[in-house]
């Protein structure tokens, strides 16, 4: 196993190469000159020079190139350049935040999600699992912004059960008072969906010849869902956690701006918008790295979850 | 037993005096419609860090707090100065006594504000290093101050001598300074009362050279508790500070805003409020919903979005009437305006709308007079602005109220008439209308594609423009690629708005003055006549005789139309009643400490 996970991760090297030059060049051709950003209101071309060279974008693209790369292999991305606060350090003190929204919204809704999908695929065709599969297509048809503004309207505002936004030092008066009402948003609108998906996994597995088997044997019905149905479903759902496993770490900016939660989508749209490449670069390299340690975890994992899986 | 049975007593007394202590703190919360960016007053430009700096730092002149028109009072100046020397010298006295904020680098010493802090914060607009937004306040100004520039950019390390005597800053004592500008300025007073003019302690800066926005530390009224980057700000009373009494002298006892202050604050040791706390929320509903909930006890800059829920007809709503909700309604000294590019090529190519001859005067001042800015202010703005009549904004000195003029009134068929007489003609019947050369005319239209409200506008202008028959095309941009546009001439007609950094007609004016084409002058209008009159303004004092030159460059601009006036936006705020005294400034953005809070309806509001 060891000599697989140390292949996997020096292939990663060459994908990690072409987000650093996708991200370069990107912001280099369309990312506007921060230099005007930052220069305010009236501002003459040498002072746009003085900044453009304090920001070292004035340096040939090679040469900001190689330093992109080094800030990456370094970890080591600077200041920002709209606040001068470290890059590392609003790294760390975003993400926080944004897991003690969506850690929570990843458990709960995966919890339920699963419960609920091996449930109505247990009842399928009846008129339950129609009215469920209906209700979750017209939950999905809803856009999230609509989500948001209704729930924080209705729960926030109109029946007073949640505060509408804030956050606070506490971490636990955040889980009790602040996180609650985000989570209850996210998990409501990423049920329909995930139930749906989990439904077709496990309708997938329940048409399966070892099911007819198991239940031609004898097998009490209970039985043959919770361990040989779900067991075997868990792989394509252990997928799907992989795949958001990510998002969790960069948040839903949406959820962060209407809430004021000080997190790391918000800080990608404000650095967006103020042209502030350090915070981007980081954020997408971290994303991207962090997306292949999980894909990594994953493929690890399906070995403890199926037997039949071996790593080559 | 019985003196445990004491000590439970005295624990219960102390507990619950502790208690009383804290309920009658007064706390203010608001949020900020945009996160801020830092606290350094010399780096940043920005009004929600700038309103915070209000706050904890203090200028040699400010505002008064009730005056309107505006009107300038000394604060850490003993006197507002006499100009000396043509307008050329300002010598100021600071009041002794006056200290910084505590904090560790002062090693637990007092440290009283002196003229060297007025000197090293006013050279640090000049610091290459510090790229200040507001270095053009201090550009070809002090003399002297430009050469030391010029010595730092030369220097290997980019290294600002803040030793050097410079003949335009002299510190004659411990309290005395003295400017001498290289030309008349009768605008230096306003420039030295702005937020962001203000003394730092030069070892302060020093010690936390590598995080100034962190560690603001000045002589204000406040001083920065807690900071957690683009979510909450808080600020607590300075014990170090003096306090103030609320001058009256200005007040209009007329104005029930005044009275209301006048009533409230009387004869009391501001600031009042003993803490405020700021959250910064970009998205309108929370913000709005954060104040319905009593989370917040003002909301200052209604979302547009709200203003029919909250002021159905013009009038407050009777739920927030019945609550004792009060509404300040604010002009903003501010202008948008579309400019047009004055150069005969843009973009590469012939200008269609650049140049002085009579066709292209026509073919803009029909634009001007095609554009529905009824419209905009109805359906866009919801009827929160006024339209524009001069490019100078309201409750700015110089500004003419009376002022009313039909060049920029919204009048199609004069537009079509205008276009028909200087030859712009449909020749082809495809529905659009050519040059007088029978040339296609298409006329470009930048504006930033990351906002709402200018793809809003984008999509009127070019409706208006329809009607009349110009064919438009609408170019969405990135908001840095557009003020580099404009900067840069790259552009044919576009969004801009300005908003007043001092309350004179000189701050709008110089958008179009000539020699400022490349900085603010986005038109690049050059016209001698119209700088002639620029450069004899700006020598004089405020008075009647450059008003009138006011007047005369104000009619040049309607005449020749680099730009097609937008409006001047109301905005509206709001607070609970238990927040005594307010009236919000034009041109200060913050009014916290000439705030008070009635704890006990607060609390008894949220029961």
């Amino acid at each position: 196993m060891a000599a697989y996970v140390i292949r996997r991760l020096w292939q990663m090297f060459p994908t990690i190469l072409g987000v650093i030059l996708l991200i370069f060049f990107l912001f280099n051709w369309v990312g506007g000159d921060p230099a005007q950003v930052l220069a305010g209101k009236i501002s003459n071309p040498e002072q746009i020079a003085n900044i453009r060279k304090q920001l070292g974008v004035d340096e040939p693209v090679l040469y900001q190139l190689w330093v992109f790369v080094k800030q990456v292999f370094t970890f080591d991305f600077g200041r920002s350049w709209s606040t001068n606060e470290e890059v590392s350090r609003i790294l760390l003190t975003r993400v926080g935040p944004t897991l003690t929204i969506m850690v929570p919204v990843l458990v709960i809704e995966t919890v339920l999600a699963v419960t609920f999908a091996i449930m109505v695929a247990y009842v399928r065709g009846t008129l339950t699992d129609r009215t469920i599969m209906i209700v979750c297509t017209v939950a999905m048809s809803i856009s999230f912004l609509v989500y948001i503004i209704v729930f924080q309207w209705l729960f926030g505002f109109i029946l007073g059960w949640f505060p509408v936004q804030g956050w606070s030092e506490s971490f636990w008066k955040n889980l009790a008072t602040y996180a609650p009402l985000p989570i209850l948003l996210a998990v409501a609108v990423g049920l329909a969906p995930q139930l749906r998906l989990y439904r077709s996994f496990f309708l997938d597995e329940i048409n399966q010849d070892y099911v007819r088997t198991a239940r031609a044997k004898g097998v009490p019905e209970k039985t043959v869902m919770m361990k040989h149905v779900l067991r075997n479903a868990l792989i394509p759902i252990l997928t799907n956690i992989g795949i958001s496993l990510p998002g969790v770490f960069v948040g839903s900016f949406l959820l962060e701006v209407f809430f004021s939660i000080p997190g790391l989508g918000r800080e990608i749209i404000t650095a967006v918008n103020r042209s502030d490449f350090p915070v981007i670069k980081a954020v997408t390299v971290y994303l991207a790295v962090l997306t292949m340690l999980i894909n990594l975890l994953v493929d690890v994992m399906y070995k403890y979850v199926d037997p039949r899986v071996s790593f080559k | 037993m019985n003196l445990r049975v004491a000590a439970f007593v005295l624990a219960a007394v102390l507990a619950g005096g502790s208690i009383a202590a804290v309920a009658q703190k007064k706390v203010l919360k608001m949020a900020f419609r945009t996160a801020e960016t830092g606290f350094d007053p010399q780096r940043i430009d920005d009004r929600y860090s700038v309103g915070v700096c209000e706050n904890l730092f203090e200028g040699l002149l400010t505002y008064d707090y009730l005056a309107r028109p505006v009107k300038l009072v000394p604060l850490t100046a003993e006197a507002i100065p006499v100009p000396e020397e043509g307008g050329t010298r300002y010598t100021f006295r600071i009041r002794p006594g006056i200290l910084f904020g505590d904090d560790p680098v002062f090693k637990g010493a007092k440290r009283e504000l002196t003229a060297m802090d007025v000197e090293y914060a006013i050279k640090r607009f000049r610091d290459p290093r510090n790229r200040s937004p507001y270095e053009w306040l201090f550009e070809n100004k002090i003399v002297g101050l430009d050469e030391l520039h010029e010595r730092a950019k030369k220097d290997p390390k980019g290294a600002f001598d803040y030793e050097a005597k410079i003949p335009g800053i002299t510190v004659r004592d411990r309290y005395t300074v003295s400017f001498k500008l290289k030309e008349p300025d009768f605008n230096f007073l306003y420039v030295l009362a702005m937020p962001n003019v203000v003394p730092v302690a030069r070892e302060v800066i020093e010690a936390y050279a590598s995080d100034t926005h962190a560690h603001p530390v000045g002589t204000g009224p406040y001083v920065l508790k807690e900071w957690v980057r683009r979510s909450k700000i808080v600020l607590e009373k300075n014990p170090n500070h003096r306090g103030y009494e609320l001058d009256t002298r200005y007040a209009n006892s007329q104005d029930e805003w005044d009275r209301r202050a006048m009533d409230s604050l009387r004869g009391k040791r501001l600031p009042l409020i003993d803490r405020v706390e700021i959250y910064p929320i970009e998205d309108e509903q929370p913000r709005f919903l954060a104040f319905l909930n009593k989370e917040h006890d003002i909301l200052d800059e209604l979302p547009f979005a709200f203003i029919h829920q909250v002021l159905p007809n013009g009038k407050l709503s009777a739920a927030l009437a019945k609550q004792g909700v009060h509404n300040f309604q604010e002009l903003q000294p501010e202008l948008t305006y579309y400019p047009f590019n004055m150069n005969e090529k843009a973009e590469g190519r012939p200008n269609p709308v650049g140049g002085y001859g009579p066709e292209r005067v026509a073919l803009r001042r029909a634009m001007v007079l095609a554009y529905d800015v009824d419209a905009e202010i109805q359906i866009l703005r919801k009827g929160q602005a006024l339209p524009a009549q001069t490019p100078i904004a309201p409750g700015i000195v110089g500004y003419d109220g009376e002022f009313k003029t039909a060049a920029q009134a919204h009048d199609p068929p004069r537009a079509k008439a205008l276009l028909d007489m200087f030859g712009y003609a449909d020749r082809d019947g495809d529905g659009w209308r050519e040059t007088p050369e029978g040339k296609p005319l298409m006329v470009p239209f930048k504006y930033d594609g990351g906002s709402q409200e200018k793809r809003q506008l984008a999509e009127l202008w070019q409706k208006s423009m329809a009607e009349i028959g110009i064919r438009v095309e609408s170019q969405a941009v990135m908001f840095a690629d557009l003020l580099k546009d404009k900067k840069v001439s790259n552009f044919v007609t576009a969004t801009s708005a300005w908003i007043a950094d001092y309350p004179d007609a000189q701050n709008f004016l110089q958008l179009l003055y000539g020699p400022n084409t490349g900085q603010s002058n986005e038109a690049s209008f050059k016209l001698p006549e119209y700088d002639k009159l620029y450069e004899k303004s700006v020598q004089l004092p405020d008075g009647p005789e450059r008003n009138a030159l006011y007047r005369e460059m104000n009619r040049l601009i309607l005449a020749y139309a680099p730009w097609r006036l937008g409006v001047h936006r109301i905005f509206n705020h709001l607070q609970y009643p238990w927040v005594k005294g307010y009236k919000k400034h034009p041109i200060l953005y913050t009014n916290f400490k000439y705030l008070d809070i009635d704890v006990a309806a607060q609390q008894a509001a949220m029961k």
